[in-house]
């Protein structure tokens, strides 16, 4: 299956930014993106990383014991809302 | 996840319809930003404020607020924000950049109207625009006929205040520009309860400059080729400096620039046409233009708009021992923007032929919001000046709908061939 992004979703921002810290410091590539819908109608931030990394990041969440709504993985293409083709 | 409906309630925010707007925003923003290759990781700091852009910065808002602190909303560049700083209170941007709102702004504007007041004024009558819920007083000024009407619709809502900006830079202009400010700074203080003194001014003064500064840093790096940043994260960035917190803003954009640094170094040039838009401005969230040319062979590097060199451009000087003489560098360096209001606007012409060798463009796109006069009638001698100079320009007029954006790819397509 192609197209499967991960996301980890947090209770606050704050858990996420304390989450973030920790993958700076161990050099795990992320990106903050805003949550997507098909996994909470809550505004705010997720925090997607690579599959390969999945083990790394749980160790570090359980060691830090941050507090973390879970880790999900979704099939998704965005949609360009302005030419309207769709991309990975 | 936070949950910020009890906040947006007590905002007296329609839930269902603002609701629509957040559906949008995850897609919108996924399609063109998080589609982007190779971003610095200095931009995660930007991605996380407009996940939260409804979010954190408004509750914010809310503690400032109910720690007595007041927030003032602002749609022009021309606005001191060092005014708004030195009396403890909160200036935000207002510009709606959307379409969503647009219908609404059409129910008490005419439509032959630029789509920038329509989205403001949509977004405050609708109810879905938590910054402008926030607001305690507005600042309005005279840039254009359509948003000095648009106040007294505005003013039914939440109270205004208008500065009268002047329209051409004689000595009197410069008085009654000093005048203006002085009645902003005791509109000011007479909201907040706070008085505006050297030492408070001068301080704002140093934060407003040191935002400049590292804006004017990030540009610098867009000198580079290749750049070592996107003409659409660059934008991103312009978008968000109008309502982050400066302070916290000003430390991400540098820390940002340190990673730039590195990245200058090691960055392969891909034979990308270099392009400066000139023009009206773009509020968040229009991306609509820089999408467009960036998913061609091309990016954008410098833009001579207020979302843009227009905000940044010049600081003013902090040295002065009375409020008078504050005012005096504050009117000295805004009435030194350029903006198509003012007759002449020569300066303007200056900036954009210095910006294309600056930032060593290929071409330039002329960006014309729909309905925007002073902008459409100044095309004609921007046009000449760049032609005389051999620097080939298009000129492009749209909105914030997206029906065209096939046709405007069409065209900037041709364009990039033809440069």
């Amino acid at each position: 299956m192609d197209n499967i992004k991960h996301y980890i979703l947090f209770p606050s921002y704050n858990t996420g930014l304390a989450l973030e810290g920790f993958l700076k410091k161990e050099k795990i590539k992320y990106t903050i993106v805003p949550t997507p819908r098909e996994l909470s109608t809550c505004c705010g931030i997720s925090i997607q990383y690579n599959k390969a990394d999945e083990e790394r990041i749980s160790e570090i969440v359980k060691v830090n014991s941050i507090d973390i709504i879970g880790f999900y993985s979704l099939q998704k293409e965005y949609k360009d809302l302005y030419l309207g083709q769709n991309k990975e | 996840m936070a949950d910020y409906r009890e906040l947006w309630t007590s905002l007296n925010m329609d839930l269902e319809k603002h609701d629509q707007l957040c559906e949008v925003l995850p897609e919108l923003y996924g399609g063109v930003y998080l589609t982007q290759e190779n971003r610095p990781e200095g931009m995660n700091y930007f991605n996380f404020v407009v996940s939260e852009v409804h979010g954190l910065r408004i509750a914010e808002l809310d503690k400032h607020r109910k720690e007595g602190g007041k927030v003032l909303g602002t749609f022009c560049v021309f606005v001191p924000d060092e005014v708004i700083l030195a009396a403890n209170a909160i200036s935000v941007g207002l510009c709606g950049g959307s379409q969503f709102w647009v219908p609404d702004g059409e129910k008490v504007l005419p439509r032959n109207m630029c789509p920038l007041i329509k989205a403001a004024v949509g977004a405050k009558i609708s109810g879905t625009c938590p910054y402008f819920q926030s607001c305690d007083m507005l600042v309005g000024e005279t840039t254009c006929d359509g948003k000095k009407k648009a106040w007294e619709i505005l003013n039914e809502y939440v109270p205004v205040h208008v500065m009268d900006l002047p329209q051409m830079k004689r000595t009197k202009d410069y008085a009654m520009w000093m005048d203006e400010i002085k009645i902003f700074i005791e509109k000011v203080e007479e909201l907040t309860g706070n008085k505006i003194t050297v030492d408070n001014l001068k301080k704002a003064i140093e934060v407003c400059n040191a935002k400049r500064r590292a804006l004017k840093r990030l540009y610098n790096f867009r000198k580079i080729t290749p750049s070592p940043i996107s003409g659409l994260d660059a934008l991103l960035i312009s978008q968000i400096s109008f309502y982050d917190d400066p302070v916290r803003f000003t430390e991400k954009v540098n820390e940002l620039c340190d990673e730039l640094e590195e990245r200058a170094k090691e960055m392969k040039a891909e034979g990308k046409k270099r392009i400066m838009i000139t023009g009206t401005p773009m509020a968040l969230p229009n991306w609509k233009l820089h999408h467009i040319i960036e998913n061609l062979p091309a990016e954008v590097v410098v833009e001579e708009t207020c979302t843009g060199t227009r905000y940044f451009e010049n600081e003013v000087d902090a040295e002065g021992e009375t409020i008078e003489a504050l005012i005096k560098n504050m009117a000295d360096r805004y009435l030194n923007i350029n903006c198509a209001c003012f007759t002449p606007n020569d300066g303007r012409v200056e900036d954009v032929l210095r910006y294309a060798e600056e930032y060593k463009v290929d071409g330039v796109i002329y960006y014309n919001l729909s309905f925007c006069h002073t902008y459409s009638v100044e095309y004609k001698k921007v046009e000449e000046a760049l032609k005389k100079a051999g620097i080939p320009i298009m000129n492009i007029e749209t909105d914030y709908s997206t029906e065209d954006s096939g046709q405007i790819k069409t065209r900037v397509e041709a364009f990039l061939e033809m440069i």
